[in-house]
């Protein structure tokens, strides 16, 4: 079965770097046509590991494996008027164009809003920068952990005597690529609706700071200002606490009577079978020495014996695993999480992490790898642009593509 | 001005705790009616208009509806009929005893799409297993990658898997929406929270899967383009607060040279072990130990201002002071909008991340009290009439 996915039949541009590509990938997932537009030499982030087998090379970068499954790869020279008048004309057969350029970057090249938009009326622009296109911020520069920063989203990772601790993953930048795509979606729906085009001005700044559960509400509801605590979630339901061979989250929200039986029948409930602790508020209050006692009680199992008998009791335990473990999950592979991805010119078959979510109609079941550098701007100048083969000829010797 | 993208578009809302309320919050604020079919409970444990649930809560409706009582299902059935949208996170046992599952719904309303956003999916070995942001977290690499100084596994101080999830939802919904206006049909969308964290951890996984790499925390290293100096400083003292830090990264060997005049060109940067980016990388130890001496004695806003000048990445690390009063950015574009509260006074939530030129940007209204939109719901979508909503709340179909 060879189904499109749901967004089958738009087409998309993508002229972002490293920042912003997770927009496209997440539209590609479902179906769009992503063509990822990079500069002749390739897209910056090519240049990131990890590489494949360790050895650096712009079509074996796994950060740009990631980042770009399933999009088609164009390289133009936006430097040069003859590039920006292909991707002009490319703009006419697109829905969507997605860029992460500096703010101003895109008027300088001559493809900024006003002209896009009087070249296709129904074009919409999706623009990803740090922290917008207005305010005393949009010319500085930034990095995921920065954005992080500022977006409150470190602050409160950690222990209160240590730095703070960043998050697994390029989060500021994975928060802002949701929200384009969210955003993108939105503007498609509404053109539907009779409207033209629009433009999307998203900081990712404000993208972090939207993805920061309690700190705001900490702020405006209580006058509070939220501090790191350790291990401790901040609604105090939640520690790290460790087994004999390894971690576990403890969880004390649920049935905290099932918990606390367990608990006492093996002879560790110490005071916590007193009557105050079956209030959820109680529990949250006193977090620090109810974790102490479930501590202590947990020392002597093993992580996956005493999650799994919490899970049957609908306690919400987890093992601390690393990422790795995720391969061999048995709940991802019964549900066809890892896509199977073939490498044609490397002989090889790679699992990829697959898409947030699959659509019970139109779900994508094929996948196209990564592409190489500008594997396809020969097919797309041809088949879109009706471009000849002489013509593309003299454009590579140009070096615009 | 047009209207916003999803006018005319209704969901019916049975989600709680965080990952389905920022789903359809998503959704609200882009202009869905989202009617949040809820208990009544005696008394919440938090309050409902201000802080998070005020935050998550904010421009959509209440119906408080009893659905352990057979004509609080009759309610809600006839409420999703005239729905776009039905979302639950419930397992999935819950919504095929109401008969609202997908199958049910759809022989009432062929087009409905419905999203079940349980922790793990509605198959699969972990079927049945309970989750919060936390377990995710757990079971997904993060807590034990995200480690303290001695690389023991901490984690994030709160439950992004939320956010992750909860974003992931409103996509799905709007994605629906348009295979929808595409091909006139609907669909069920069975989302694993699980799923949608382990899809953003990034090249990480992907360095797991083909590299066959057992990953470890990453501790001071760039996660993106490598860098050195790069990481969290900690700065001068402000107003008695010692934890206030700033995030630097130089990457290039041109940033290094404006990064060393903006500190004041101090000796020991002249030294070779910092001359390339690999000897400061070497060298990092030391490296910071300098940098920190700087860093120490200026404030952090001050610290940041500095080096942004002179084209350096860097920082502050925000505390909800920071965030939510002091950040001239997100002062300046509104992100912190007010929401006016029934008693006069105003609170204030996040603001959309993104501004869509041909829509107007509406004040949030404020998030209802349980059952305060019965009126609407009940008398003018399902066009009851008083006496017939009397005759449900006194049978406990209903609370008024």
């Amino acid at each position: 079965m060879n189904e499109p996915g749901a967004l089958a039949g738009l087409r998309i541009l993508d002229l972002t770097d490293h920042k912003a590509a997770l927009c496209g990938r997440i539209l590609a997932d479902m179906g769009a046509d992503v063509i990822k537009v990079e500069p002749p030499g390739g897209d910056r982030a090519r240049r990131i590991g990890p590489f494949l087998d360790d050895l650096p090379h712009p079509d074996r970068s796994l950060f740009f494996w990631f980042y770009n499954l399933n999009k088609r790869s164009l390289t133009l020279d936006l430097g040069c008027s003859r590039g920006v008048d292909l991707l002009l004309a490319l703009a006419s057969t697109a829905d969507v164009v997605i860029e992460s350029f500096a703010p101003g970057e895109l008027d300088r090249l001559g493809l900024g809003w006003q002209r896009l938009h009087r070249q296709a009326r129904s074009l919409i622009l999706c623009s990803l920068a740090p922290f917008g296109q207005t305010g005393p911020y949009r010319d500085f520069i930034a990095d995921d952990t920065s954005l992080a920063a500022l977006g409150g989203m470190l602050y409160v990772n950690g222990f209160p005597e240590q730095a703070p601790i960043r998050p697994l993953g390029l989060q500021s930048y994975h928060c802002g690529a949701e929200h384009g795509a969210i955003a993108i979606v939105c503007a498609l729906l509404q053109r539907e609706q009779g409207g033209q085009g629009q433009w999307i001005d998203l900081s990712i700044q404000e993208a972090t700071a939207a993805a920061v559960e309690q700190v705001a509400a900490s702020y405006f509801g209580e006058h509070k200002i939220d501090r790191r605590q350790g291990t401790l979630h901040w609604s105090r339901f939640f520690r790290v606490g460790s087994c004999r061979d390894g971690y576990v989250v403890h969880c004390t929200l649920g049935d905290w009577t099932s918990l606390i039986q367990w608990v006492a029948a093996d002879g560790k409930a110490q005071d916590l079978i007193e009557p105050q602790w079956n209030d959820a508020l109680y529990r949250a209050e006193h977090a620090e020495h109810l974790f102490d006692v479930l501590d202590q009680w947990i020392k002597d199992y093993d992580c996956a014996e005493l999650a799994s008998r919490a899970q049957a009791l609908r306690l919400a335990y987890g093992v601390v695993r690393p990422p790795e473990a995720l391969l061999g999950d048995e709940q991802l592979a019964a549900r066809g999480f890892f896509v199977e991805v073939e490498h044609p010119e490397l002989g090889r078959t790679f699992r990829y992490p697959g898409a947030p979510f699959r659509l019970g109609a139109a779900p994508r079941c094929v996948y196209r790898r990564p592409p190489l550098i500008g594997e396809h701007s020969g097919e797309i100048l041809k088949s879109e642009l009706g471009l000849e083969t002489d013509q593309l000829a003299a454009l590579a010797a140009e070096g615009v593509i | 001005m047009s209207s916003p993208p999803l006018n005319g578009i209704r969901v019916l809302d049975f989600t709680w705790v965080v990952a389905g309320p920022l789903a359809t919050r998503i959704l609200a604020d882009q202009g869905a009616e989202v009617i949040k079919l809820e208990r009544k409970i005696p008394a919440p444990l938090r309050p409902r208009r201000v802080g998070l649930q005020g935050g998550l809560n904010r421009n959509k409706l209440s119906v408080a509806i009893n659905m352990a009582e057979p004509r609080g299902i009759e309610l809600a059935r006839r409420l999703a009929k005239i729905s776009d949208v039905v979302i639950d996170n419930f397992s999935a046992r819950v919504m095929r005893q109401w008969q609202m599952d997908y199958e049910s719904l759809a022989a009432i309303k062929p087009d409905i799409i419905c999203i079940g956003m349980s922790g793990f999916g509605r198959n699969g070995p972990r079927v049945n297993d309970v989750s919060y942001g936390p377990t995710l977290q757990a079971l997904t690499g993060y807590t034990m990658m995200m480690a303290d100084e001695r690389g023991d596994p901490v984690g994030w101080g709160y439950s992004y898997a939320d956010m992750a999830a909860g974003q992931a939802g409103a996509l799905a919904a709007l994605i629906a929406l348009w295979h929808r206006s595409r091909t006139g049909r609907g669909q069920f969308i069975d989302l694993s929270q699980f799923e949608a964290v382990a899809s953003v951890i990034g090249p990480a996984l992907l360095d797991a899967a083909v590299n066959e790499r057992l990953q470890k925390p990453f501790g001071h290293n760039s996660q993106e383009a490598p860098a050195a100096p790069c990481g969290l400083y900690r700065c001068r003292s402000d107003r008695g607060d010692d934890d206030r830090w700033i995030s630097i990264a130089v990457r290039s060997h041109s940033e290094w040279r404006r990064f060393v005049t903006a500190i004041g060109s101090p000796l020991w940067a002249s030294d070779e072990k910092f001359r390339t980016l690999f000897l400061r990388m070497r060298n990092r130890v030391e490296l910071d130990a300098h940098i920190t001496q700087w860093t120490l004695e200026i404030a952090a806003e001050e610290a940041m201002a500095t080096l942004q000048q002179a084209g350096i990445v860097a920082g502050v690390v925000s505390n909800g002071a920071d965030l939510c009063q002091r950040d001239p950015q997100l002062q300046a574009r509104g992100f912190w909008p007010a929401v006016k509260l029934p008693d006069g006074s105003t609170t204030r939530v996040p603001g959309i991340p993104f501004k869509l030129s041909a829509s107007p940007s509406l004040a949030p209204r404020c998030a209802p009290e349980i059952g305060d939109d019965n009126d609407y719901v009940l008398g003018e979508l399902l066009g009851l009439s008083r006496a017939e909503r009397d005759t449900l709340a006194a049978s406990g179909a209903i609370w008024t």
